[in-house]
């Protein structure tokens, strides 16, 4: 063992190039090593400033969304109005009526049309809360690893 | 490696360990430097947006859930000052002009202030329809249309600059219809009469500024900023389209000035519809001032105060019956003339009526007869029976700038004994048409009088709060109101009215007054004819109110309002379902 560590120093005594080498090997490893998690940082960074970019193009959308339900519910409500309603009406040969012409018949037992639109359910009711973001989208490497950390700290 | 190379290995290491230090040492200095507040101002400014959301304003529907006021996507057009070319704004103006009605040398005026001021961006128009936005879009017929979803107003290289925001704003697609009622949103967000105002803060909802981060790598959730509350109001809209038609075509055939009516569910107080003339189509705001002129009242029925005339004879009548001193039998010797408190209280037609009971009294409307009915009531149980009917204060109704009708009491200054005697049939006191629906819903409700509401529910966070009916005192007894109902319903019999509707029983009192003038008399040509009246009797549903100013065919309110009355009644009892009373006693029997 003793001999052939003595061999190898005299080896590296006789060629200095080979001990440039090493040092040159260090070096270029440190690099390849700062490379990779360099890369990978990126990586890491473009796909969440990628989906970060999406997110705020689907808030975009949604606020979009939003405003075209506004205009159709409204643009519905101007076709179904009275006046555009009575028109029609009028046109298919219908007149309004008068209680003369009119029979009545006795439904036991209903109640008639319900008083009052329902357009939300009453107060009080339980509702499940609204979407939101996932975590990945909004936490840190650290807060991903303080949580992990947690739950590992659990068991 | 030769060692002669050495310095020039040494030198350019160096070289490169110097630069490297110089940029250390200039980034160091500089986030610590006198300059370093500056710069992170500067980065933090550019690092996030401030955006402010604007929640969408509350929606209005009827009592069947349809839509009498919602919101649309309108445009604002601005000019991008930093992509303006020189010859541009000449053709901006123009596109402007021909396109979306704006004036020409007014966009000329705010493109050359806004360029001497160095600004980046200024608004050329606002509230621009889509419509209107599309033609601009298409603009050049050689070059394909702008995107749809693009910022760019126009596919023009010349209109390059102009940028297109939408936003939404207030639309109302019944158009005039209950535009009394609801009012309406001026571009400055503001709600402007009846239900827009009064209810503004609920409506509006909270605007909300946030920083929005630049950098992706920050995106963060927007906040949910909570839209306005909606509003479920106790109108149906096929009832208020019935009485509008309706009122609009007696205005026309009586040649009156203007007409108010009132449809109210005398058990819950919910307004079934309301309107008076003029109205408006709330999507042309801007006509207000052309038509409003005059201080005309927006909403009459809470607006404006009338002396009723006779309509009031009722009120003094429950008085005296609930007083105990009059039953419906009295007897009363209408000598055609009654003197009290030094003037003289002459009948309608000016003749005396003989013996008259209280039933033939408010059947013939005898002003002799309820002028002395009233001043056996004495002047203070009279004005504490007005005041308790709410004559003199506002009924408390949800709708915006209700008016409180004025009675002078005898503590007051101006009041005089001979003001009794007129009070008591309805001269000489304002009164609004709410305040008299209210009143004679005491007699539906055993004495109880119900607060008129126009809103029914409240839609908030994705619940629906339902609102309750509210009683605002009860100025006579059960059986008193029960005596007055049977009263009004006889007495609409006996003068066979033209207020009444086969197959259906009705209470109801006329009123005709005569119209004050500036100089302290009244106009003997000109009057206030009004009825307001109830069904079915055995079973309230409605109450009807009806106003004709100074008709022209007619001034008797048995002429032209009760017909008017009538009108209405007849179909209102189709809207609401109603079977005549001897097929709802016989269905009501199985």
């Amino acid at each position: 063992m003793l001999k052939r560590s003595r061999e190898l120093i005299q080896a590296y005594q006789q060629a200095p190039w080979r001990r440039q080498m090493q040092v040159i090997g260090f070096i270029a490893a440190g690099l390849v090593a700062v490379s990779l998690v360099g890369a990978l940082y990126l990586n890491i960074t473009a796909r969440a400033a990628t989906a970060g970019r999406q997110v705020q193009n689907l808030q975009s959308d949604v606020a979009d969304l939003e405003q075209k339900i506004e205009d159709l519910k409204t643009e519905l409500a101007f076709i179904a109005s009275v006046e555009s309603m009575q028109q029609r009406a009028a046109d298919l040969g219908f007149k309004p009526l008068s209680p003369n012409a009119l029979t009545y018949l006795s439904v036991p037992e209903y109640q008639g049309r319900p008083s009052g639109a329902q357009l939300a359910p009453r107060a009080g009711a339980q509702f499940s809360a609204a979407a939101r973001l996932p975590a990945e989208y909004t936490q840190s490497l650290f807060d991903w690893l303080s949580q992990l950390l947690g739950v590992l700290g659990g068991f | 490696m030769p060692r002669e190379h050495t310095w020039r290995y040494l030198s350019t290491a160096l070289f490169f360990g110097l630069i490297g230090l110089l940029i250390f040492w200039r980034a160091y200095s500089v986030q610590t430097g006198d300059q370093a507040t500056a710069f992170l101002n500067q980065s933090e400014y550019f690092s996030r947006l401030l955006k402010t959301i604007y929640p969408p304003r509350g929606e209005i529907y009827d009592r069947n859930g349809n839509l009498l006021a919602g919101n649309r996507t309108v445009y604002e057009i601005g000019v991008d000052l930093a992509s303006l070319k020189e010859q541009d704004p000449k053709a901006i103006a123009l596109a402007l002009s021909a396109l979306v009605g704006s004036d020409y040398n007014r966009v000329l005026e705010i493109l050359a202030q806004a360029k001497s001021q160095n600004l980046i961006y200024v608004v050329a128009t606002d509230y621009v329809l889509p419509e209107k936005v599309d033609l601009l879009k298409s603009y050049n017929v050689n070059l394909p249309p702008e995107e749809d979803d693009s910022f760019l107003c126009s596919n023009d290289p010349a209109l390059a600059a102009l940028i297109c925001r939408p936003h939404l704003a207030r639309s109302y697609p019944e158009r005039d219809l209950a535009s009394n009622l609801l009012g309406f949103v001026t571009q400055d967000s503001n709600g402007n009469f009846g239900i827009e105002q009064q209810y503004q803060d609920l409506l509006a909802g909270q605007p909300e500024n946030i920083w929005v981060p630049t950098d992706p790598n920050r995106v963060q959730e927007l906040p949910q900023v909570p839209g306005g509350s909606s509003l479920v109001l106790t109108i149906d809209r096929q009832i208020q389209a019935m009485v509008e038609d309706i009122l609009d075509e007696h205005i026309e055939k009586t040649a009156s000035d203007s007409g108010t009516a009132i449809v109210m569910d005398p058990r819950t107080g919910e307004i079934l519809a309301m309107t008076s003339t003029p109205r408006l189509d709330l999507n042309d705001y801007q006509e207000y001032v052309n038509i409003f002129t005059d201080s005309k009242p927006y909403n009459r029925a809470v607006g404006q105060i009338y002396e009723p005339g006779s309509i009031f004879k009722v009120v003094t009548m429950a008085a005296a019956i609930d007083l105990g001193l009059v039953t419906p039998e009295t007897v009363y010797l209408d000598k055609g003339i009654f003197n009290f408190g030094g003037i003289s209280i002459r009948n309608w037609n000016g003749q005396a009526w003989g013996e008259q009971t209280m039933l033939g009294c408010l059947q013939h409307s005898l002003n002799v007869c309820l002028a002395e009915v009233g001043s056996r009531v004495g002047q203070e149980n009279f004005y504490r029976y007005v005041e308790a009917f709410g004559f003199g204060y506002p009924t408390g109704v949800d709708l915006f700038n209700e008016a409180t009708g004025t009675v002078r009491t005898p503590d007051e200054t101006g009041w005089y004994p001979a003001d009794l005697a007129t009070n008591t049939f309805g001269q000489g006191l304002a009164v609004t048409p709410m305040q008299m629906v209210m009143a004679v819903s005491a007699f539906i409700n055993d004495g109880k009088m119900v607060i008129p509401h126009i809103v029914k529910a409240v839609v908030q966070d994705g619940s629906q709060y339902n609102l309750s009916p509210q009683y605002a005192g009860q100025p006579i007894s059960e059986e008193t109101a029960h005596t007055m109902a049977q009263m009004l319903t006889d007495s609409l019999e006996m003068e066979s009215s033209k207020a009444l509707v086969p197959g259906y029983r009705l209470a109801g009192k006329t009123g005709t007054a005569q119209i004050p003038t500036d100089n302290g008399t009244y106009d003997l040509n000109q009057t206030n004819t009004s009825f307001v009246g109830w069904g079915p009797v055995d079973d309230p549903r409605f109450i009807v109110f009806v106003w004709l100013e100074r008709p022209e065919t007619s001034i008797w309110a048995s002429e032209v309002a009760a017909p008017l009355f009538a009108d209405i009644v007849e179909r209102l009892v189709v809207l609401m379902n109603i079977p005549p009373d001897a097929q709802r006693v016989v269905a009501q029997e199985n």
